[in-house]
């Protein structure tokens, strides 16, 4: 058995980093053909207000800003739908707006604060069994949705126009996905932190539309792609004492790289 | 033959906040004919599209489709854009694209697609990706997939811009046939006066309000066409 097996926090890492990167890479396929992958940074910097509500009300983290993301992915919605504010305008004053509010709030928090740099970059060794629980439930639930939803949201997202003519409401779908993505969002923060965590959802979909011929392989290659990123870069981070997050993020962008230079050099 | 009205337009007016787009249009489409609206860049033309097909909601007046209201009887239409708003490169195939929508029978099965394809004049695609389609194809897919679902309606918004003179011609040829086989009621958005001229049965001339409405032999007038483009527009009168 390799060495790392025999750490509980990297068992739960990696178990946690397999339902998320799943997640993402699925989420991602929709995210990059909307060029929505602003979406991401903003949720997930709105959040450090959700993250600091809970530490200060000793609240669990997760589920706390899980419920303040989907208000705010809800509130970004609005903003989209409803006003004349453009998807990028609302994204912006909500990232912003929840950093600052996150910040006031931490300013009131007595002490230490060590959990905040964990939030803002990652920390695999803050993932509790009660994280890795909340973190399996809310993949399963929101694993069903896409499987369930998957035709329709893959229809508002390529032709909204076409998918309402069948009958469908895009809006809907739009806003199902929008809390999708922000609650799995919330679930990869302690993996990779606020700062880093969108690139998990635009990396392994770059990576599959390098080798995809069809959506069906598009989004089974991107979750691969995913799921290597993850793992790998969670063992790496493990044997040459890197942090995690960013070794995750660097193991995608060197596969990326290498992808794309292979695929240029093979094509000539 | 008597034919039944199909989309009944009444005194539609809709407006964006104060900035007034359409005013008091009204005109009526039977079953099976083939209209064109013409009419300059932002005169209201895909704002009277997105009321019809019931998209938006109109400030005044109202659209009738079938005795209903469009949103109830949105099945029974098809809409082809002018081009692929997603990007190109998306690795999705014509056979994913046309099984997007799905139906209560087997119509969305291979064989069927297949068969949809054929109708159009299109061999051998259902693999390629959606993005490696020549513009005119693009446009002959989207009508297959009307055609797939067997749509009553079909709006073209200007199925030849960005295509060749051939490509145009066999887009036109396709939109006849089908309106002629299957009794397809067709809405053709379109800036080419000749081709309008040439196919539609009826013409809606649009600047916001509706400037004129009739058969194009009698409404494509220099007349009517400096009112609706302003000065020298004339020189394209087909006649």
């Amino acid at each position: 058995m390799p060495e790392f097996l025999q750490y509980p926090f990297m068992i739960r890492a990696l178990v946690a980093g397999g339902f998320i990167s799943i997640l993402l890479g699925w989420l991602g396929t929709f995210i990059i053909i909307r060029k929505m992958s602003f979406i991401g940074d903003g949720i997930a910097h709105a959040s450090l207000a959700g993250i600091a509500i809970a530490l200060l009300l000793g609240w669990a983290t997760i589920p706390t800003a899980i419920l303040w993301s989907i208000l705010i992915a809800s509130f970004i919605y609005f903003l989209e739908k409803k006003t004349k504010i453009s998807g990028d305008m609302a994204i912006a004053i909500m990232f912003t707006t929840g950093m600052a509010i996150g910040v006031i709030l931490l300013h009131f928090y007595q002490g230490y604060q060590p959990e905040l740099i964990s939030y803002l970059f990652g920390n695999i060794l803050t993932i509790n069994s009660f994280d890795l629980f909340s973190i399996i439930i809310a993949a399963i639930i929101i694993l069903s949705c896409l499987l369930i939803f998957y035709r329709r949201l893959l229809f508002t997202t390529l032709d909204p126009t076409g998918a309402y003519l069948s009958g469908l409401n895009p809006w809907v779908y739009d806003l199902v996905l929008y809390i999708i993505t922000a609650v799995t969002i919330i679930l990869s923060i302690k993996l990779v932190g606020i700062i880093l965590v969108s690139a998990l959802l635009v990396t392994p979909s770059a990576l599959g539309k390098i080798f995809a011929s069809s959506f069906k392989n598009f989004t089974f290659i991107t979750i691969i792609f995913s799921l290597i990123i993850v793992i790998s870069g969670l063992i790496i981070s493990y044997y040459l004492d890197l942090p995690s997050g960013a070794t995750i993020i660097l193991t995608g962008t060197t596969l990326f790289g290498l992808s794309y230079l292979g695929k240029y050099l093979f094509s000539k | 033959m008597k034919t039944e009205p199909i989309i009944e337009v009444n005194n539609l007016s809709y407006s964006f906040d104060d900035f007034e787009v359409l005013k008091n249009v009204s005109f009526v489409v039977n079953e099976g004919d083939i209209i064109a609206i013409i009419g300059p860049n932002g005169s209201g033309k895909s704002t009277l599209l997105k009321n019809i097909i019931g998209f938006y909601t109109p400030k005044q007046g109202e659209v009738i489709i079938a005795g209903k209201s469009p949103k109830l009887v949105r099945k029974q239409i098809g809409y082809v854009p002018q081009k692929f708003t997603s990007d190109r490169d998306i690795p999705i195939t014509v056979y994913e694209f046309m099984a997007l929508e799905r139906c209560h029978d087997d119509s969305h099965s291979k064989k069927n697609i297949n068969h949809a394809l054929r109708e159009v004049g299109l061999k051998n695609i259902e693999n390629k990706q959606l993005g490696q389609l020549s513009g005119g194809q693009f446009q002959r897919v989207m009508i297959a997939r009307a055609l797939l679902h067997e749509k009553k309606i079909l709006i073209f918004d200007e199925p030849s811009s960005g295509i060749d003179i051939v490509g145009e011609q066999t887009i036109y040829d396709l939109i006849t046939k089908i309106n002629k086989e299957k009794k397809t009621t067709c809405i053709i958005v379109s800036h080419e006066l000749n081709v309008v001229n040439k196919y539609a049965k009826w013409v809606v001339c649009l600047n916001k309000k509706m400037i004129c409405f009739g058969a194009p032999e009698t409404v494509i007038t220099p007349k009517n066409l400096k009112e609706l483009y302003g000065i020298g527009a004339g020189l394209y009168h087909s006649h």
